[in-house]
Parts: C-alpha cells; sequence; structure tokens
C-alpha cells in the first residue's frame, strides 16, 4: 500500500507582489517500508517538498494523501493528531529544548500526545540511539551528533510509521553523518518508512531510492 | 514532565527577567493588599470608636457644623450651648433609655489640648458599661474630685489620691480614681462631675450636648425627628457622623486607588513585554512543538502557566512583603488621612490575603491572554524554515 501519495502538487510562496513557484506540479508516490533521500541543489524545493508532505504547510494545490486520507479541508486539529499519530520530525538544527534533559527532551512529544509510555520504552530509544550515558545530560552538554540522536529518539517515541528528516546531518561531520545514515538503515529495517533530504550523494545511496529535485520538480530517481 | 515543570524550567532560562517581573507585580499586589486592608479596617476601627461612644444620637445647639460632633468625640469646645430645658425636653421624648448631658471644655498647657468632660457619672457607666477605674468614681454631688483617662495619667504621671490645681482658679483638685485603659479616645481626658465643671468654668445650667441611647435601635430616626423639634437642637446621628468621616477619607482613599491603578497597569505592561519578547525569541520552538504533534491550546496553555507562575509569585511576594512592612505602610497612610482612628487597622485578613492572590493570577491570565493565543497560532514552519526569513 503507498503510504504517503501525492499529485498535481504545487507551492506558490507570496514575497511581496513576487511570487516564488517552489513546487511546480510534483507526483510521488511512496510505499510503506521504503526509505527515500530527497537531493537537488538548493533551493530547487526539497524543504517545501517535505513540508507539505508532513502536512506541516498546505500546497498551493494538488493532492496529498495519508495512509489513505486527503489531507486537503482537515481541520487543524485533525492534522495535529494524523502528524503526531503517524509522522516524526528530524530537523537540520535539532531544535532541542535547551532546558530539558536528553531523557526529558525524548518524552516531550508524549506531553502532547497524552500518551503513557513505560519507563522501559524510554530506556529502549536510549539504547537504540546509544545514549544511555548520556540521558541526563542538557543538549548544551551535548556534541552535534548526539543533539542530533536526541531529536531522533524524540522522533520515535510516539512509534511513527514516517520519519521525515530535513538535512539531518547537514550540522554534522561525516564521520557523524554516516552514523545517523546507520541508525535510518536499522530504523527502515524495522519497518519505519524514511524520507530525508541530503546533499551528500553518499549518504543518498544509503537510501534505497533517491528523488531528484531540480526547480521544482522531480527531475529523476535512481 | 508536565506543563508546569516545562514553564518554570523555562522561567529559569531568564532568571534576571524573570525575578524583575516578578518584583513588579509584587510592588503592585502589595499596593492593593495595602490599600484594600486599610480599607476595611479604617471602617471597623472607625465604627468600634463610635460604638465605644455608646451613643446613638446627640443633640447639639442649632447651627453647630456636623464638624463639631466629630469634635465631641475627640474633644474640644464648641461655642454655643444647650440649656437645662432643652434636656428636660429631650427626655420627655418615648423610647429614650439614657439622655445624659454633657459639658465639654477644652484648655491647652504648653500648646498641647486638655479636654474636660463633665458628666454624670451613674448615666456615664450606663453608656460605657467596661469602665474600669482604679481608685474610685466620683459621685455626681462631690466637689473637688476628678478622674482621669489611663494615658493621660501615664503622660503626667498622675496618681490616685494625688492632689493637682485645675480649671482657671487653679483649684485643687483630687484625682479619686484612674480609668483602665479603654483604648479609646477616653483614655485622653479629664473627668469632672457636671457641676463642678459648670461652676469651674462658668457655665451654669449650661451643657455642650446630650449624648442619647435609645431603647431600640429601629427608632432612631423617629426619635431624632422628635428632637429637631426642640427649636435651639439639631440632631446628630452616629451614622452622619461616620459618613462625614468616611466622606473624607473616600478623597484620599480615591487618590491612594489611582496610584495602585497606575502601578497596576505599569506592571501589567512590564509583565505583557517581558512575554511578549519571550515568545518572540522561542518562535522557532514552539514551531519545533507542533510539528512534533503540539496542538495550539498546548503551547498557549504553557504561555499562560508561565505568566500565572510569574504574577502569582508576584502576588505572594506581594502580599508577604506587605504583612512584614505593614507598620511602615500604616504610618505612611495615615499621614494621608484627615482622620485617623486610633488602634491598628492594617490586619491580615484571611479573605483579603486570598482576594489579592487570586487577583494576581487574574492578572497573570489577563495578561497571558494575547501572548497565549499569539504564540498558539505559531507555524510548525518556523521551526523547520528556522530563520530563513
Ligand atoms: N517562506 C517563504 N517565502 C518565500 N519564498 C520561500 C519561502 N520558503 C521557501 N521559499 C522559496 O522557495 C524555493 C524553494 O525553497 P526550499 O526551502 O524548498 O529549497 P531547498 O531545496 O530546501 O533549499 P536548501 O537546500 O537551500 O534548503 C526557494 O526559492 C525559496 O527561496
Ligand atoms: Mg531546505
Amino acid at each position: 500500500m503507498s503510504i504517503i501519495e501525492a499529485s498535481g502538487l504545487t507551492k506558490v510562496y507570496r514575497r511581496g507582489r513576487e511570487e516564488i513557484y517552489a513546487l511546480k506540479g510534483v507526483n510521488l508516490e511512496v510505499q510503506a517500508g521504503e526509505f527515500i533521500a530527497l537531493v537537488g541543489p538548493s533551493g530547487s524545493g526539497k524543504t517545501a517538498l517535505l513540508n507539505v508532505l508532513g502536512c506541516l504547510d498546505a500546497p498551493t494545490s494538488g493532492m496529498v494523501k495519508i495512509l489513505g486520507t486527503e489531507t486537503r479541508g482537515m481541520k487543524e486539529r485533525d492534522l495535529v493528531s494524523l502528524r503526531r499519530e503517524n509522522m516524526g520530525f528530524v530537523f537540520q538544527r535539532f531544535f532541542l529544548m535547551p532546558t530539558l534533559t536528553a531523557r526529558e527532551n525524548i518524552e516531550l512529544p508524549l506531553l502532547f500526545s497524552r500518551k503513557k509510555v513505560s519507563p522501559g520504552r524510554i530506556e529502549e530509544i536510549l539504547a537504540l540511539v546509544g545514549l544511555q550515558d548520556r540521558a541526563e545530560h542538557l543538549p548544551g552538554q551535548l556534541s552535534g551528533g548526539e543533539m542530533q540522536l536526541v531529536a531522533i529518539g524524540r522522533a520515535l517515541v510516539n512509534d511513527p510509521r514516517i520519519i521525515m528528516a530535513d538535512e539531518p546531518t547537514g550540522n554534522l561531520d561525516s564521520e557523524t553523518a554516516r552514523r545517523i545514515y546507520q541508525l535510518f538503515q536499522e530504523l527502515n529495517e524495522k519497518g519505519i518508512t524514511l524520507l530525508t533530504v541530503t546533499h551528500n550523494p553518499e549518504l543518498a545511496r544509503l537510501a534505497g531510492r533517491t528523488l531528484t529535485l531540480r526547480d521544482g520538480k522531480i527531475v529523476g530517481q535512481g | 514532565m508536565n506543563f508546569v515543570t516545562l514553564a518554570a524550567r523555562n522561567l529559569g532560562r531568564r532568571k534576571g527577567r524573570t525575578a524583575l517581573t516578578v518584583l513588579g507585580v509584587a510592588v503592585a499586589i502589595s499596593l492593593l493588599f495595602s490599600l484594600l486592608s486599610f480599607n476595611s479596617g479604617y471602617e471597623s476601627q472607625l465604627n468600634r470608636e463610635i460604638d465605644s461612644l455608646g451613643v446613638h444620637l446627640l443633640a447639639v445647639p442649632k447651627g453647630c457644623p456636623y464638624e463639631a460632633a466629630s469634635l465631641i468625640m475627640h474633644g474640644g469646645v464648641i461655642p454655643k450651648y444647650l440649656s437645662a430645658q432643652d434636656l428636660a425636653s429631650v427626655r420627655e421624648i418615648d423610647g429614650i433609655k439614657i439622655a445624659s448631658p454633657m459639658l465639654l471644655h477644652q484648655f491647652y498647657v504648653s500648646g498641647s489640648p486638655h479636654v474636660v468632660y463633665g458628666v454624670r457619672i451613674n448615666e456615664t457607666l450606663l453608656l460605657k458599661p467596661w469602665w474600669k477605674v482604679e481608685g474610685r468614681f466620683f459621685s455626681d454631688d462631690e466637689a473637688g474630685v476628678i478622674m482621669v483617662g489611663h494615658s493621660l495619667a501615664e503622660k503626667e504621671n498622675l496618681t490616685v489620691g494625688q492632689k493637682i490645681p485645675f480649671g482657671p482658679q487653679r483649684e485643687e483638685f483630687q484625682i479619686v480614681g484612674i480609668l483602665d485603659r479603654t483604648g479609646e479616645q477616653d483614655d485622653q481626658f479629664h473627668f469632672l462631675p457636671l457641676a463642678e465643671a459648670q461652676r469651674i468654668f462658668r457655665k451654669q445650667d449650661r451643657i455642650t450636648t446630650v449624648a442619647v441611647k435609645v431603647e431600640d435601635v429601629r427608632e432612631i430616626s423617629r426619635i431624632a425627628g422628635e428632637m429637631e423639634k426642640i427649636p435651639s437642637v439639631q440632631v446628630v446621628t452616629m451614622a452622619q457622623i461616620t459618613g462625614t468621616i468616611m466622606n473624607l477619607a473616600a478623597s484620599a482613599r480615591t487618590l491612594l486607588l489611582s496610584v495602585i491603578a497606575v502601578a497596576l497597569v505599569i506592571s501589567a505592561f512590564g509583565i505583557l513585554n517581558t512575554l511578549l519578547m519571550s515568545i518572540n525569541e522561542r518562535a522557532q520552538e514552539f514551531g519545533m512543538m507542533k510539528a512534533i504533534g503540539a496542538s495550539g491550546l498546548d503551547i498557549g496553555r504553557m504561555v499562560m502557566a508561565e505568566t500565572v507562575f510569574l504574577t502569582a509569585a508576584g502576588g505572594l511576594l506581594g502580599v508577604g512583603a506587605s504583612l512584614v512592612g505593614s507598620g511602615l505602610i500604616e504610618s505612611l497612610v495615615k499621614s494621608w488621612l484627615p482622620y485617623a482612628p486610633g488602634g491598628s487597622f492594617l490586619f491580615a485578613d484571611p479573605a483579603l490575603l486570598a482576594f489579592c492572590l487570586l487577583f494576581s493570577v487574574l492578572m497573570g491570565l489577563i495578561c497571558g491572554l494575547y501572548p497565549a493565543v499569539k504564540s498558539s497560532r505559531t507555524s510548525p514552519m518556523e521551526a523547520i524554515r528556522g530563520g530563513m526569513e
């Protein structure tokens, strides 16, 4: 079954009187369990596409279906729960709460989803991202790579089916970046669908499928 | 982890700013608390003082202004008098329990006023059953005897049995009794048998006022009406005296209230400013939270929690500080007032405490409303675009 389906997606940003076409008709189908890398030059619309697919932003026209559900016309409240139940997000700049420890950052989405998980589940996630011994550290006491691992842990805590990552390794050295992608592969093997934007062709090769964007259109896959 | 810890940790991020905001709220709330507790204290203290007169109505000479009535409470001289005939007419009215004539006189010793009351002792003791005395009460037909209030005796080192020169002729009077402390104005006065007072001040058959206690307080207005029919008499009810003083106090209070209103508004803007600064700095954070599943309501609630934290802390601090510093505040406030009753009137009324704390919470809810709504609308895009704009 296709977990994400999009057709005829356009996204227009207005800056004053100027109109910027970030997406110019994107058609896409993602099967459950795929690992997809989005590549392309800067300004080609990768972030715009990810935001629209992740329901963080509405397309100007076109259609997005998540797990078979049309998102157009959905209420904000329903979009929030759709995202929260099914998707985890990882950002280039981590966006951890500086006042919370690694463990608390990982637990943060539970505050919003009002889900209870066993303490064992948090330990499991800490072990999966390899941060058992840094659990009580604040983000300021962690390296960039460790911060991104916390952010991935946070994306996992609600048991999402899909993880969307926008240049998750953009701020990391290549060694750490490789470690992050290996973790993505592990997650993918557990059945999680992954969509990740990257500039790094070497990392893109670790994904199952690569989509190349140029000028708001998908111009190639492989 | 919950919204409260999240909010508390956030406030800890900018300790200086948080502390200043809390302080601003504390100042405003402590002003509010002081004014309100002063207000209720002032009224109850005044009422107690008037009750302590034990009198419902005063007959005073016509043309005697109402302000004179308050002089009667604190002493003073009214340059007009009632006659024995007036007293008799008052006594004819039905429903009067006690009608006691009094002559007031005031003289100065080295600039400070001394107030003399000529009274009928038995009637006075009916009006003021709480009076107790060291030594004894004089009787109405005695001559050359005097009683003094407790504070007066203390101030002038007077003792029971002592003989002092008194009155315009410096006649010798013996102190037969010193009143136990009443906590009221009576503590400051000299008391003479009415006849003696009339004799030494040369006011034969004259009285300053007739203090009236009625059988049934529901009849006060009827009795007052009948007293008004006596040609030379004007009636002052205690309610009128209270009203006059309250009116004077009200203008002072209005002034204080406007000062406090300004302080509250300033501190509210302080809070608003702090909040708006803080939510602007955290726009990306809110966007991230939305992306990881927070609803607008969640974000708004968090901002609200922070605000109420701030103002409630300020409220606690302010109320606490004004309890500690109430003596200082009281003397400050008293100096503003045209008439300040004796005794303390700032006290920790629990209802008032609760009100002020509630008010500080309410202030938080109001100040937090706009920032909460604003931050709840943060788009998750903010986080992802990460300052691209
Ligand atoms: N909020 C916005 N307002 C106006 N224009 C925007 C906005 N967001 C994106 N754009 C424009 O849309 C186009 C696509 O942007 P997008 O961020 O998707 O590119 P990208 O492929 O992610 O680039 P990068 O690799 O640099 O992140 C760009 O031309 C960009 O300037
Ligand atoms: Mg981008």
